[in-house]
C-alpha cells in the first residue's frame, strides 16, 4: 500500500488525481456544446454586421446526427474505465482531497476506484447500447430511422448519464457524509430524469414520478437522519464520526441518525420493504437505464451502506456485534426472500429481473450483515481482518461481475423493446429460432443470473456464501479444517443466512429457467417472426457482458485480486 | 528407478516441442472435422485429401518424429527428467476460498518423461502413423464408408492426443484426464457403424464397463490425494513423502493402488471386466488394432506400471505383496480364461481379441511378479537382488512393446484378409457391376449374411495374399513365443519370474502354473487362426476369389513384420534393463553382438538348473504341443497350382503332414458342454445381463418411484406453494406511491427498533 498523498482542492496533484473524474466533466461539456453547434451567428447590436459565433442556428451535419450525444457520452465514460484500468495498472496513489483546515472531502483510494470501475463500465455500456434504442414515442412503437433522427432529446439523455456517473463517482469517493449526499442526490436526479424519459408513454411518466416521489421520501428521511448525526457530532466527516461513535455511539441521537440515513440507502439498493417502486421504475424505464438501476445505482447504495457501517457505525467500536446486526440479518433474510418469491410469479421479465436484482440485494446484505458478525475481540483481531476482507472482496466481486450479466440481461431485452415486446414473457418466445445468438447470451445470462457453473455468477454467489460461512464459523474454522468434532449450534447465527441464501438460490432457478424455456421451446408470438431490429452497438455491449460473464467465471483470479486489494485498502482506513 | 532419486532437469531445445505431440493432433480433430463437412462436397478434395486421412497422417507423423527427438534427447541423457517445462496451470482453488493462498489447492498439467513413458511414446507414436496409413488402405476404399470418413479420421487423431497426452502427463490426473478422453473416442469409434444395433449395443458395453472400473479408478485417486495432497508424479514419488505416508497409513495407500489397479482392470480388459472387447470388434478393423494394439488397452498396463515407484520404495518394504498378488492372479485368470474361449472361436477378429485379453493377462502377471520382487527383495542396496527385478520388470514391459508391434500387425493383417474377404464376396455375387466396388449399393451390404470375418470362409490364403499370410505368420509366432521370434524374448521372461516369486511365495504358484499352461494354448489358438485361413484348400468359392491387397494396407505390414523380428536386436541392446531401470541404457553394458550372445546363453543355456528346464518346458509347450495339434487338426496343404512364399512353404508342408498323419476327430470335445460354454464365453455375459436386469434396474425402477413420488412430489408442492406465496407477495406491490411510502415508513420504524434493541 502506497503512501498517502495530501492534496488541497485545485492544488497541486489535484488534476492528477482525479483525471477520471475531470474527463467525465470534460465529456459533459463538451456534450452539452457540441451538438448545439451550427451557423448560428451575432448581430453587433444597432449594426448590421453578424459574426459566426457558431452556437446554433442551422446545425452542422456532423453535430446534429442524433448519435452524436451517444458517441461523445460513451467515448467519456470508456475513456474514464480504460483510465482506471490504467491507473490500476500503473499502481495506484491513495490520494485525500484535504481542505486547508485539515477536513477531509475526498478519498482516492483502490476501494473507491473500483466503485467507479462498475458506475462507468455500466453507464458505458448502457449509452453505448441506447444509441440505436432511444424510442421517441413511448416505449410500444417501433422506431423508423426518421424519428430516431429528428430526435433533439438525444443530447438530454446522455447528459444525464454523464451527470449521473459524476454523482457516483463523487459518493465512491467522498469522506464526508454531505459530500456524499450531494453525490448521491445528483446521480438520483439523473436517474429519475432516465427513468421518466420516455414520457409520451404513460408507463414512463407514472413510473418515473413514484420512483421520484418514493425516492424523495427516502432522501427525506436521510437527510434528516444526516442533520441528527450533524448535531450529535458536529460534523459529518467519517473520520470524525467514527471517533464519536466509539465513544458515545450507543446513545439515542446517532442511533436514531444512522437509522434514518440507512433508509436512504435502503431504498438506493432497493431492500425491502424500500424496494416497491423499483419493479415499477424498471418496468417503466427503457432497458438500458433499467440495467444501470440494478447495476451502477444499486452498487452506489452498497458502497453507502458499506461506508456507514463499516467506517461510521464500525462492528469494531461495539461489543461483541455490530449495533445493526440483527435489524441487517433481518432486512437481508426479509429482501432475499421477498425478491426472489415476488419473481416466480412475474410475467413481465423486465419486473422478473428487477425483483431478482432485489434478492441480489439480499445476498448482498447478507454479506454486509457477516461482516458485523465477527467477534471483534483484539484476541482474534487479525482473523478478523481477513474474513471481513474475504467477505468485502466477495461483495467486490459480485457487485462487479452483475455489471456483466445484469445489465446484459437488461441489454437483450431492450433490442426486444425495440419491437415493441419486453413486457411479457411471452415476447421472449422462439427466441432461439429468431436470434439464436442473442438466445444463447441470454441463457447465459439468465444461468449466471441463477449461479450456475462456470459463469461469473456461480464464482461470486459462491464467493459470498463461503465467506459468509467462514465468518460464522469463525474460529473454529481451524479446528474443523484439523478434522475436530464441532457442532453447527455454535456457528454464529449469519450461518443462516448463507443457508437461506442456497435455499433462495434454489427458487430463483424456477423464474430464470422459466426465460430459457420460453425461448427455446415455446414458439414466436404472432407478428413476431423473424429476425429482431438491427443495431450492431447493442449486440457488441451484449457480446461484451457475454463474454466477460465466461471469462470471469472460468479465469476470475485477476479480478478478484483487484477486489481483494480494493477491500484491503478499505481495511486499511478501518 | 523412481523419478525422484536421479531426476535431472535436462534442457534441450526439443522439449520446448513436446506439448506439441499432443496439441497437433488434437487441434487436428478439429480441422478434419471442420474440413469433412467441406471436403465432402467436392469430389476433388476429398479424393485428394482421402476424406482427411492425409490430413491426419502428417500430423501422426510430426507427433512420431517429435516423440522421436525427444525419446533420442532422454536417451542421450539416459536419467529421468520430469517436469520439461514449467507446468501451465489450470485450476487454483485459491479463487475459491477467498483468495487466501495457505491451503489453496492448484493443478496444472506438465510433461514428465521417464524410461516407461518414452517406451509407450513410441509405441504408441508409431503404431499410430502405421494403423493411420493402414486407415486409409482400408477404410477408403469401402464403399460404406463413403462420405464419413472424416468423422474417423477426425476421431481417430483425438484418440490418438488421448494416449500420447496419457503417457507424458506428469500426474495421475491428467493421465485420467486423458484416459477418460481416450474412453470417450473408443466410445465413438467402436460406435462408428452406429446405424447397426450390435455395434451401438458394443459401443455402450465397452463404455459403461471401462467406466465400472474408472468409479473405482477415481476413488483410488481421491484416496491417494488425501495420502499425499497432489496427484503429481514428483509429489508421490518422491522417497520423503512416501515415507511420511508409510509410516502411518501403508495399508489405505495399498487400498489406493488396489482400487486404482480396477481402473486398470477395465480399461485393459482383464477378468472380471473384460467382456466389453470381444465386442469391441463391432467398429472398423483399424479401430480394432487401435484399441487393442497401440493405445487403450495398454493404457490400464500404463497405469500399474506407474505404480512401479510404490511397490520399490524401501519405506514400503513386504507392504504391498498382496496387490501384487492381486495384480498376477488377475493376470494368471484371464491369461487362460481367455486362452480357452479363443480356442473355440471362428470368427477372426474375435479369436484376436481373446489373444489380446490373454497376453495382456501375462503382462499383467508380470507386473504383479515384479512388483512382488521390487516389494519383497531388498532391491536398492543388493546387487543381484537389483538386477532381478529390473530385469523382471523390464521382461513385462518388454512383453507390452512386443504384442503392440505383433498384435498391431496382426489385427492389421486380419483387417487386410476380411476386407480382401468382403471384396472377393462382393464381385462374386454381383458380377453386374464388376470393377465397380466404390458403388452405392449400400443396402446389400446390409442385407447378406456372408460373413466376411469368419474363418469358415476362409482358407489356403497364403499364396493369395503373401504378405498379409507373412506377416500373419510372424506375428502369431511372436505371440507364440516361438523361439528367437518378437514375444519369445519377453514371455520366457514372465515365465520364469513367476515361477522364481513361486519359490519364495507358494501363492504364486497360481498365476505361474496359469502362464505356463498358456503358453501351450497360446500356440494352438494362434496356430489354429492362421492354418484355418491361410493353409488349406479354400473353404469356400469366396476365399478362392481373394486377390491381393493395396499398397496402404501392406506397408504397415511390412514394417511390422521387420520390427517383430528385429526384437532380438532390441534384447540385444539391452531392453530389458534400460526399460526398467534408468541407470541403465542402451549397449551400457554389451556390445550388440556381446549382448545377443548374452541373452540367447541365457535364454537357453541357463546355468540354474530349475529355469534351464523351465524354459524347455515352455519353448515344448508354446511351440510343439500347441502348434502340433492346430496342424493335427487344421492343417493342410494348398490346392493344386497354388504356390506359397518359399519361407511359408515348409510350414504349410509340415502342416500338410501332421494332418495325414495325426488328424484325429475332435468331435467329442466340439460338442462337449464346456465347449459350448466357451463358445457362449462362459455365459459371464449372461450372468452380468441377468444381474443387470434384476438387482439394477430393480433397484432403479424403486429409485424411480421413489424419485417421482417424493422428490417430485416435494418439489411440486414446494413450487405451487412458492406461486401462492408469490401472488401475496406481489399483491403488496399496489402500484401506488402512497402505500409505498406507507412501507418505507414501516421499514425506517422496524429499523429503527432493530437498532434500538441491539443497542
Amino acid at each position: 500500500m502506497s503512501e498517502l498523498t495530501v492534496v488541497e482542492p485545485f492544488g497541486d496533484g489535484f488534476v492528477a488525481a482525479l483525471g477520471p473524474e475531470l474527463m467525465l466533466f470534460a465529456g459533459l461539456l463538451v456534450l452539452i456544446l457540441l451538438p448545439n453547434l451550427g451557423r448560428g451567428t451575432f448581430r453587433i447590436p444597432g449594426t448590421q454586421i453578424r459574426l459566426p459565433w457558431l452556437l446554433g442556428g442551422n446545425r452542422f451535419k456532423l453535430t446534429s446526427d442524433p448519435r452524436l450525444p451517444s458517441w461523445i457520452a460513451t467515448i467519456t465514460l470508456t475513456a474514464a474505465f480504460l483510465n482506471i484500468l490504467y491507473i490500476f495498472s500503473e499502481g495506484l496513489d491513495r490520494v485525500a482531497i484535504m481542505t486547508e483546515s485539515g477536513k477531509e472531502i475526498l478519498l482516492v483510494n483502490g476501494f473507491s476506484r473500483v466503485f467507479e470501475l462498475i458506475f462507468f463500465g455500466a453507464l458505458a455500456l448502457a449509452s453505448f447500447s441506447s444509441m440505436n434504442r432511444l424510442a421517441v414515442k413511448g416505449s410500444g412503437s417501433k422506431l423508423s430511422e426518421h424519428e430516431l433522427y429528428n430526435n433533439r432529446r438525444q443530447g438530454d439523455f446522455y447528459i444525464l448519464m454523464i451527470t449521473c456517473a459524476l454523482g457516483m463517482s463523487v459518493v465512491a469517493l467522498a469522506q464526508d457524509l454531505f459530500v456524499l449526499f450531494i453525490g448521491l442526490e445528483l446521480a438520483s436526479f439523473s436517474t429519475y430524469v432516465l427513468v421518466a424519459f420516455l414520457k409520451e408513454s404513460k408507463a414512463g411518466v407514472e413510473s418515473g414520478m413514484k420512483y421520484f416521489i418514493v425516492g424523495s421520501v427516502a432522501s427525506g428521511v436521510g437527510l434528516y437522519g444526516l442533520s441528527m448525526l450533524y448535531l450529535w457530532a458536529g460534523s459529518l466527516q467519517f473520520s470524525v464520526l467514527a471517533t464519536h461513535f466509539a465513544t458515545s455511539g450507543t446513545t439515542a441521537l446517532p442511533l436514531i441518525g444512522i437509522g434514518f440515513v440507512l433508509v436512504g440507502f435502503g431504498f438506493k439498493v432497493s431492500a425491502a420493504p424500500f424496494h416497491f417502486a423499483a419493479p415499477d421504475a424498471y418496468a417503466g424505464a427503457s432497458s438500458p437505464v433499467a440495467g444501470v438501476l440494478a447495476t451502477a445505482s444499486k452498487a452506489m447504495g452498497m458502497l453507502g451502506l458499506i461506508r456507514m457501517l463499516l467506517i461510521v457505525a464500525a462492528p469494531e467500536s461495539s461489543d461483541g456485534s455490530a449495533v445493526w446486526l440483527i435489524c441487517f440479518g433481518a432486512l437481508a433474510a426479509v429482501t432475499m426472500t421477498w425478491g426472489n418469491l415476488a419473481a416466480l410469479g412475474s410475467q413481465n421479465p423486465k419486473r422478473m429481473l428487477a425483483y431478482s436484482s432485489v434478492a441480489h440485494a439480499g445476498y448482498m446484505l447478507a454479506a454486509i450483515t457477516a461482516i458485523g458478525a465477527w467477534n471483534w475481540d483484539a484476541a482474534v483481531a487479525g482473523d478478523a481482518g481477513t474474513a471481513a476482507v474475504a467477505v468485502l472482496t466477495a461483495l467486490l466481486f459480485h457487485l462487479v461481475v452483475l455489471v456483466a450479466f445484469k445489465l446484459g440481461a437488461f441489454l437483450v431485452l431492450s433490442v426486444l423493446e425495440s419491437e415493441g415486446g419486453a413486457s411479457s414473457l411471452s415476447s421472449l418466445g422462439g427466441l432461439a429460432k429468431r436470434e439464436p445468438l442473442l438466445a444463447v447470451s441470454m441463457f447465459i445470462f439468465m444461468i449466471s443470473l441463477a449461479g450456475v457453473p462456470p459463469m461469473a455468477g456461480f464464482l461470486s454467489k459462491l464467493l459470498v456464501i463461503m465467506a459468509i460461512v467462514r465468518v460464522a464459523v469463525g474460529d473454529m474454522g481451524s479446528e474443523i479444517a484439523a478434522g475436530g468434532a464441532f457442532d453447527v449450534g455454535d456457528f454464529h447465527w449469519v450461518w443462516w443466512l448463507a443457508l437461506l441464501m442456497v435455499v433462495n438460490s434454489a427458487i430463483s432457478m424456477f423464474y430464470y429457467l422459466r426465460v430459457v424455456v420460453v425461448m427455446f421451446f415455446d414458439q414466436p408470438e404472432e407478428g413476431r417472426e423473424g429476425p429482431l431490429p438491427s443495431g450492431w452497438q447493442v449486440r457488441t455491449a451484449i457480446l461484451l457482458c457475454v463474454l466477460t460473464t465466461v471469462f470471469v467465471g472460468v479465469a476470475g483470479n485477476g479480478l478478484l485480486e483487484l477486489c481483494e486489494m480494493a477491500a484491503n485498502s478499505l481495511n486499511y482506513d478501518w | 528407478m523412481a523419478g525422484s532419486e536421479n531426476s535431472v532437469t535436462v534442457h534441450s531445445e526439443w522439449m520446448e516441442y513436446a506439448p506439441l505431440i499432443i496439441l497437433l493432433p488434437m487441434m487436428s480433430f478439429a480441422v478434419i472435422l471442420f474440413l469433412g463437412r467441406v471436403f465432402n462436397g467436392h469430389p476433388f478434395w476429398k479424393n485428394t485429401l482421402k476424406e482427411g486421412g492425409l490430413i491426419a497422417l502428417p500430423v501422426m507423423a510430426a507427433s512420431l518424429i517429435l516423440s522421436l527427438l525427444l525419446i533420442s534427447e532422454f536417451l542421450k541423457g539416459h536419467s529421468a527428467f520430469d517436469s520439461l517445462f514449467e507446468t501451465i496451470p489450470w485450476v487454483n482453488t485459491a479463487v475459491w476460498n477467498g483468495g487466501a493462498a495457505t491451503d489453496s489447492v492448484s493443478l496444472g498439467f506438465g510433461i514428465y518423461v521417464d524410461h516407461i513413458t518414452v517406451m509407450l511414446l513410441f509405441v504408441a507414436s508409431f503404431l499410430c502413423l502405421l494403423i493411420n496409413t493402414f486407415s486409409i488402405g482400408y477404410m477408403n476404399t469401402d464403399p460404406i464408408n463413403d462420405n464419413r470418413n472424416h468423422r474417423f479420421y477426425a476421431e481417430f487423431v483425438l484418440f490418438c492426443s488421448g494416449m500420447l497426452g496419457m503417457v507424458l502427463a506428469d500426474s495421475f490426473l491428467w493421465l485420467f484426464i486423458f484416459w477418460e478422453l481416450m474412453g470417450l473416442c473408443s466410445y465413438l469409434l467402436i460406435g462408428f457403424y452406429y446405424e447397426r444395433p450390435s455395434a451401438a449395443s458394443a459401443a455402450k458395453k465397452a463404455f459403461l464397463t471401462t467406466r465400472i472400473g474408472d468409479v473405482f479408478l477415481v476413488v483410488g485417486l481421491v484416496m491417494l490425494w488425501d495420502l499425499f495432497g497432489s496427484l503429481n508424479y514428483a509429489v508421490v514419488f518422491d522417497t520423503y513423502n512416501i515415507e511420511q505416508v508409510a509410516a502411518h497409513s501403508a495399508g489405505t495407500l495399498q487400498w489406493a493402488l488396489g482400487l486404482m489397479f480396477i481402473g486398470a482392470v477395465g480399461k485393459s480388459a482383464q477378468f472380471p471386466l473384460h467382456v466389453w472387447l470381444p465386442d469391441a470388434m463391432e467398429g472398423p478393423t483399424p479401430v480394432s488394432a487401435l484399441i487393442h494394439a497401440a493405445t487403450m488397452v495398454n493404457a490400464g498396463l500404463y497405469l500399474v506400471a506407474r505404480m512401479f515407484p510404490f511397490f520399490g520404495a524401501d519405506a514400503l518394504h513386504g507392504d504391498l505383496d498382496d496387490l501384487a498378488f492381486i495384480i498376477a492372479s488377475v493376470g494368471g485368470i484371464t491369461a487362460v480364461m481367455a486362452a480357452a474361449i479363443a480356442f473355440v472361436q471362428m470368427d477372426l477378429k474375435k479369436v484376436l481379441a481373446y489373444s489380446t485379453m490373454s497376453q495382456l493377462a501375462y503382462i499383467f502377471t508380470g507386473l504383479g511378479c515384479a512388483m512382488y520382487l521390487a516389494n519383497t527383495l531388498d532391491w536398492h542396496h543388493d546387487k543381484d537382488a537389483h538386477y532381478i527385478v529390473i530385469v523382471a520388470f523390464g521382461a513385462a514391459l518388454f512383453h507390452l512393446f512386443n504384442h503392440a508391434m505383433a498384435k498391431g500387425m496382426l489385427f492389421m493383417a486380419s483387417g487386410s484378409v476380411i476386407h480382401e474377404v468382403h471384396h472377393a464376396h462382393h464381385h462374386l455375387h454381383h458380377h453386374d457391376d464388376h470393377g465397380d466396388d466404390h458403388g452405392d449399393d449400400h443396402d446389400d451390404h446390409h442385407d447378406d449374411h456372408f460373413d466376411a470375418q469368419s474363418m469358415e470362409n476362409m482358407g489356403g490364403l497364403a499364396s493369395k495374399m503373401p504378405i498379409t499370410a507373412t506377416a500373419m505368420l510372424v506375428g502369431s509366432a511372436s505371440i507364440m513365443g516361438l523361439p528367437l521370434i518378437g514375444g519369445f524374448w519377453s514371455k520366457e521372461g514372465i515365465i520364469a519370474n513367476a515361477w522364481r516369486v513361486a519359490q519364495d511365495d507358494p501363492r504364486f504358484f497360481l498365476p505361474a502354473a496359469c502362464v505356463l499352461i498358456g503358453a501351450a494354448m497360446t500356440g494352438f489358438y494362434m496356430s489354429r487362426m492362421w492354418f484355418m485361413t491361410f493353409a488349406g484348400k479354400p473353404k469356400n468359392e469366396v476365399a478362392a476369389h481373394v486377390g491381393p491387397t493395396n499398397t496402404w494396407i501392406k506397408t504397415p505390414l511390412f514394417i511390422l513384420t521387420f520390427v517383430t523380428l528385429s526384437s532380438i536386436i532390441l534384447a540385444g541392446m539391452g531392453f530389458t534393463h534400460w526399460a526398467s531401470d534408468t541407470s541403465y541404457s542402451f549397449l551400457s553394458e554389451r556390445t550388440l553382438i556381446e549382448g545377443i550372445v548374452y541373452e540367447m546363453d541365457h535364454a537357453f543355456l541357463n546355468s540354474d538348473a530349475f529355469f534351464f528346464i523351465l524354459t524347455y518346458i515352455a519353448i515344448f509347450l508354446g511351440a510343439v504341443v500347441g502348434p502340433g495339434l492346430a496342424m493335427a487338426l487344421y492343417g493342410g496343404s494348398l490346392a493344386e497350382g497354388e504356390t506359397a512364399k518359399p519361407w511359408m512353404r515348409p510350414v504349410l508342408r509340415l502342416s500338410a503332414w501332421m494332418n495325414g498323419r495325426f488328424y484325429f476327430d475332435n468331435s467329442a470335445f466340439r460338442d462337449s458342454t464346456f465347449a459350448i460354454a466357451l463358445q457362449n464365453r462362459l455365459y459371464i455375459d449372461e450372468y452380468y445381463d441377468k444381474a443387470m436386469v434384476n438387482i439394477v434396474a430393480g433397484f432403479s425402477n424403486k429409485v424411480a418411484e421413489a424419485d417421482s413420488e417424493v422428490i417430485d412430489g416435494t418439489i411440486k408442492s414446494i413450487e405451487s406453494g412458492s406461486q401462492s406465496l408469490s401472488t401475496f407477495v406481489r399483491s403488496m406491490t399496489t402500484g401506488s406511491a402512497r402505500d409505498y411510502i406507507l412501507m418505507v415508513s414501516v421499514g425506517t420504524l422496524v429499523i429503527f427498533f432493530l437498532i434500538w434493541g441491539m443497542a
